[in-house]
């Protein structure tokens, strides 16, 4: 049974690997054989010097990958975090009272819509184009996103469970912090993965000005000396990251949450 | 009857806001009383109000008209002691099968320490001795509802009111948990008013077996059931009662 279980998770792992594999051999061979232009296809070999070149000297010259890097995490954090920081206490509290719910809705859905992106050129005028314009418009697509998901969790905790907490004597606070509150976590988990998604997008337009740091502003910046390995590595390092901290969050909700889903697993 | 009157229910009727004047009422006038101690079966079809009923007792609905006495006081509000088991157990997904008993203990004010002991002890007296840290996702249909009942015994009730507690189980577990209820029934008395459809499941729990009727949800039927437990399906006085029933529903 488990050597069955441990041959079915290393099948797991090595499809999707040799599915990429052959994606990226038959690139190579495309490109060497000229049916891709290497200047718009830069072969996967090419784009591996192209990584160590960045690791190493950077682009521009000096400013290493590693610093693009650094940067970016730290605009992405100091904007989500601010996001969450005002988004789950205001949520909770328009979600838990259906009248301020009925208020605010309209104006959610409004901000919500907005892209993100589109607010730039005011972000500048409001903020310069330093650093702030730049958390300012990480911070309103994460806020607004988080805000509708967290007041959406509350507002739809089971009905159910309130009312069998009332028979057990729960008090209004108690009915809040001990059964609205965990009712509502895992789709504020869920709330804050899909901010942190809109992050991750709105970061490569708010780097694109103002900057020459930033994996979004390496991007840009690799554009205009047709660089489209640069680019493509960038792309690529922002994809890793995602993919990293959506599965470093999957942990931490079922850390949190060991009551979610978890039956579905072969043995975690 | 001997016993003391435990619930009082006085003409107590029910109107939902939406509905308009000219539609049946969901509750007529219901009068009934119920003595303490006493195991009380609603029984009727989808929309008679039993259920509508069960809430106003509970507390959990305001009834149109009339009032509803425990032990002489009116109730205004859930909690006090009426325990509840709904349906679809209505366990807190995010606490183990212990932390979901000690959930009730803890509003009534049972000490730290006290909670854990008592918890256990009633999970063993579901039959659940074991399960103690399973999560309700865990846990079968049938015994998620033996967690709700341990649940419901924590508050120490003085009255346990149960709607369709097995209606979501199939036939074998139903009949298992029918057993296993008058059993720990037998172990702690407490009044119950228990929500069914079924016949039979009337017929093998109940001292008295109510029929109700919808539009006006009404009663037309009051019967005791004095035959000793546990019940056989085949004993000739239920069958007869069981044509009476049926009659009554039509």
């Amino acid at each position: 049974m488990t050597a069955l279980r441990a041959h079915g998770r290393w099948i797991a792992f090595a499809i999707p690997i040799a599915v990429i594999g052959a994606f990226l051999l038959s690139w190579e061979i495309a490109a060497g054989a000229g049916w891709l232009r290497p200047i718009l296809f830069p072969p996967p070999s090419k784009l591996a010097r192209t990584l160590l070149e960045l690791v190493a000297d950077g682009f521009p010259e000096g400013v290493t990958l590693g610093s693009h890097f650094a940067i970016t995490i730290e605009r992405i954090l100091i904007g989500y975090a601010g996001a969450l920081a005002l988004a789950i206490p205001l949520g909770l509290v328009i979600g838990w009272f259906p009248l301020l719910d009925r208020a605010t809705s309209g104006v959610v859905a409004f901000c919500r819509s907005i892209a993100t992106l589109s607010l730039l050129p005011v972000a500048i005028v409001w903020f310069g184009t330093g650093e702030a314009s730049k958390i300012f418009l990480i911070g309103y697509g994460c806020f607004w996103v988080m805000l509708s998901n967290v007041v959406a969790a509350v507002r739809l905790v089971d009905p159910l469970l309130l009312r069998a907490a009332r028979t057990m004597d729960a008090s209004r606070v108690d009915l809040f912090t001990r059964v609205a509150l965990p009712a509502a976590l895992p789709r504020i988990f869920a709330g804050a993965r899909v901010a942190l998604g809109v992050g991750f997008m709105v970061i490569v337009g708010a780097e694109m000005i103002g900057t020459i740091r930033g994996l979004g502003a390496l991007i840009m910046e690799a554009r205009t000396f047709y660089r489209s390995d640069v680019t493509m590595v960038g792309m690529a390092v922002l994809g890793v990251i995602g993919f990293v901290i959506a599965g470093g969050l999957q942990r931490v909700e079922h850390w949190l949450m060991p009551w979610q889903g978890r039956a579905s697993e072969p043995d975690a | 009857m001997s016993a003391a009157q435990k619930i009082d229910i006085a003409a107590v009727g029910k109107r939902f806001a939406g509905d308009p004047s000219t539609a049946p009422p969901v509750l007529g006038e219901i009068s009934l009383s119920i003595a303490e101690n006493e195991f009380v079966v609603l029984l009727g079809r989808s929309g008679c109000g039993k259920t509508t009923l069960l809430n106003i007792i509970a507390g959990l609905e305001k009834a149109s008209s009339g009032i509803v006495r425990i032990d002489a006081t009116p109730v205004l509000r859930p909690g006090g002691g009426k325990g509840m088991v709904f349906q679809q157990g209505a366990l807190f997904p995010w606490l183990t099968a212990q932390q979901n008993v000690e959930f009730a203990a803890r509003n009534r004010g049972v000490a730290a320490a006290a909670r854990s002991g008592l918890a256990r002890e009633l999970l063993a007296l579901v039959g659940l001795a074991g399960a103690e840290s399973k999560y309700p996702f865990e846990l079968s249909g049938g015994m998620q509802q033996r967690v709700a009942i341990a649940r419901a015994l924590a508050l120490d009730p003085h009255i346990l009111l149960m709607d369709e507690p097995f209606g979501a189980l199939d036939e074998l577990t139903r009949i298992e948990m029918q057993n296993e209820l008058l059993r720990v029934w037998a172990a702690r008395r407490k009044t119950v008013v228990f929500v069914t459809h079924s016949i039979w499941e009337a017929l093998i729990l109940a001292d008295r077996i109510v029929v109700m009727a919808p539009r006006p949800g009404r009663i037309v039927l009051d019967e005791r059931v004095t035959l000793p437990r546990p019940r056989s399906r085949t004993d000739r006085t239920l069958l007869t009662l069981y044509e009476g029933i049926w009659e009554a529903l039509q």
